[in-house]
């Protein structure tokens, strides 16, 4: 579904993403696993269209998006969950999800959509009156995620959604994203630093240092890797 | 006691202009967190442009409002196309502060070339109504005036509460990296905003050439009021900005009425500069 081959990108003179390959297909959940400053973020603003490229190629269902706008990308439905969240802390949580309905096509099936995403966050339509910026991190956390379901995602990337949050919070999170990538078949990206639990939730992985894909393979293969356990999971 | 409430009913008048001019300076600053410095020079504009269309088309100036929203409107949205939005990408205050000083500088000496520096009124068989309401007497253009930018911000506040632009304006504001991953075109909404900032800077022009002479710096005074309203009414709060500036235009009349009235841009400034002090001590105690 997503093909990304030699990807190369950076702000203005500095250079962060050298050369970076990978692949999610549909009804998967893949983990990008890095450390802080490793160019995970950088990565996740290539493939939205928020940074643009130096080289390399981003396929979408056999569409180049590589020199697309983020608005184009946003259109052929890859969503994010970016990194802190970015939500509009002083509207209602329930204008913070009509934000999420960004096309006709999304806001036609806005009311269809907030449904489901309050099935997933049934603490947030509790909280549809309220100012986002007055819920706690992990409710913060599940707007994000459910702003981001409101936009009908065929891909859908999460960056960092553990940071910050309880144990638990982070789980109910994660299993949505993965429930959806089962039920939906749609594909999930997911960008942690956190590499227990995303490999406990991915079903295939790689890892990102110094701007390179250093390792790839399954979640099991990847947990049994010596030089991952050595180096990010400290056993 | 009858001056009192003539002088109230007066500062609450002269204060509709100072909100109307306050919220559109808030709402430019609110997205795109830039000092629109030309911002009087705009109601200045405003004003001519009503001048001109009631003495060539012979229209009443209260008449001329829509048509000043909607020129004013295009003219904003041309010069943040073409001139704001390109300064933004530098990312420099400094360009900005030269710029929208330097096209303040351009439109006032610009109405002094057209227009020369006369006074001019621009005459209506209604100037000289008063309406008495008990004790007060209140001139009618004053009245409709502020009738009609009270029903102004109150549309003003509805469009960017309810409306799906209005969301969004808010939401550049708030959130600018949030509003790109949701697909918010900002250029769009800077357009839009400093458009409508104009529109508003321009009908509170209009508005005042019912009672106001019309003359090229004619907008200074207005344009330092409304920063101050921006930042005692609090930044992205319409109604704050609404009741600021008739606070402002109520402390104005009470220090005319009570000490002089040549003292009452000395006084709105220090009192400005106390609010500011205070108000800094207050953050400062609550960390």
């Amino acid at each position: 579904m997503l093909k990304v081959e030699g990807l190369r990108a950076g702000y203005g003179a500095i250079n962060i993403l050298w050369d970076i390959s990978f692949s999610v297909d549909a009804g998967e959940v893949v983990a990008i696993l890095g450390s802080n400053g490793a160019g995970k973020t950088t990565m996740v603003r290539a493939v939205t269209g928020m940074v643009r490229p130096t080289a390399g190629s981003i396929q979408f269902e056999g569409e180049e998006l590589a020199k697309k706008s983020s608005r184009f990308i946003l259109d052929r439905g890859i969503v994010q969950v970016p990194e802190g969240r970015q939500i509009f802390t002083e509207m209602t949580v329930l204008e913070n999800l009509e934000m999420g309905a960004f096309n006709k096509a999304t806001r036609a099936a806005f009311s269809k959509n907030l449904d489901v995403a309050y099935r997933h966050f049934p603490k947030l339509k509790e909280r549809a009156k309220q100012a986002a910026g007055t819920l706690s991190g992990g409710e913060q956390q599940m707007l994000a995620v459910a702003r981001a379901l409101i936009g009908m995602p065929r891909l859908l990337i999460l960056d960092e959604p553990s940071l910050g949050l309880a144990p638990n919070i982070v789980d109910d999170i994660l299993e949505v994203a993965s429930g959806m990538a089962k039920r939906d078949r749609i594909a999930v990206l997911l960008v942690e630093q956190d590499i227990t639990k995303a490999l406990a939730c991915a079903d295939r992985g790689y890892v990102i240092e110094n701007g390179r894909i250093a390792l790839s393979g399954t979640a099991e293969a990847l947990s049994a890797n010596e030089h991952v356990k050595k180096a990010y999971l400290g056993i | 006691m009858e001056i009192f409430l003539q002088a109230c009913v007066n500062g609450l008048l002269m204060g509709g202009f100072y909100s109307l001019m306050g919220m559109g300076q808030n709402v430019i600053f609110g997205v795109m967190k830039i000092v629109n410095f030309c911002h009087g020079e705009m109601l200045m504009v405003g004003m001519y442009l009503t001048y001109v269309l009631s003495t060539t088309f012979g229209l009443d100036p209260y008449l001329c409002v829509p048509f000043v929203a909607i020129i004013m409107f295009c003219l904003g949205a041309v010069i943040q196309h073409t001139l704001i939005t390109p300064s933004l990408g530098t990312k420099s205050f400094t360009n900005l502060l030269f710029l929208t000083v330097g096209l303040g500088l351009l439109l006032s000496n610009g109405a002094l070339v057209i227009f020369g520096s006369e006074y001019r009124t621009i005459p209506t068989s209604y100037a000289q109504t008063y309406i008495g309401l008990g004790p007060v007497n209140i001139a009618l253009p004053r009245l409709i005036s502020f009738c009609v930018l009270v029903v102004i911000s109150v549309v003003l506040f509805a469009f960017l509460k309810y409306t799906t632009t209005g969301k969004q304006i808010r939401a550049v504001s708030q959130n600018p990296v949030g509003a790109e991953v949701v697909g918010i075109n900002a250029r769009r909404i800077y357009i839009l905003t400093y458009g409508i900032g104009t529109a508003l800077a321009g009908v509170a022009g209009a508005l005042l050439t019912g009672f106001y002479t019309i003359f090229p710096t004619a907008g200074a005074s207005f344009g330092f009021r409304a920063l101050i309203v921006v930042v005692v009414g609090g930044l992205g709060s319409i109604p704050g900005a609404f009741f600021a500036g008739i606070f402002l235009g109520l402390l104005e009349t009470m220090v005319a009425l009570f000490i002089s009235p040549s003292y009452s841009d000395l006084i709105v400034f220090i009192t400005f500069i106390v609010i500011l002090v205070v108000r800094q001590m207050i953050i400062i105690r609550r960390k």
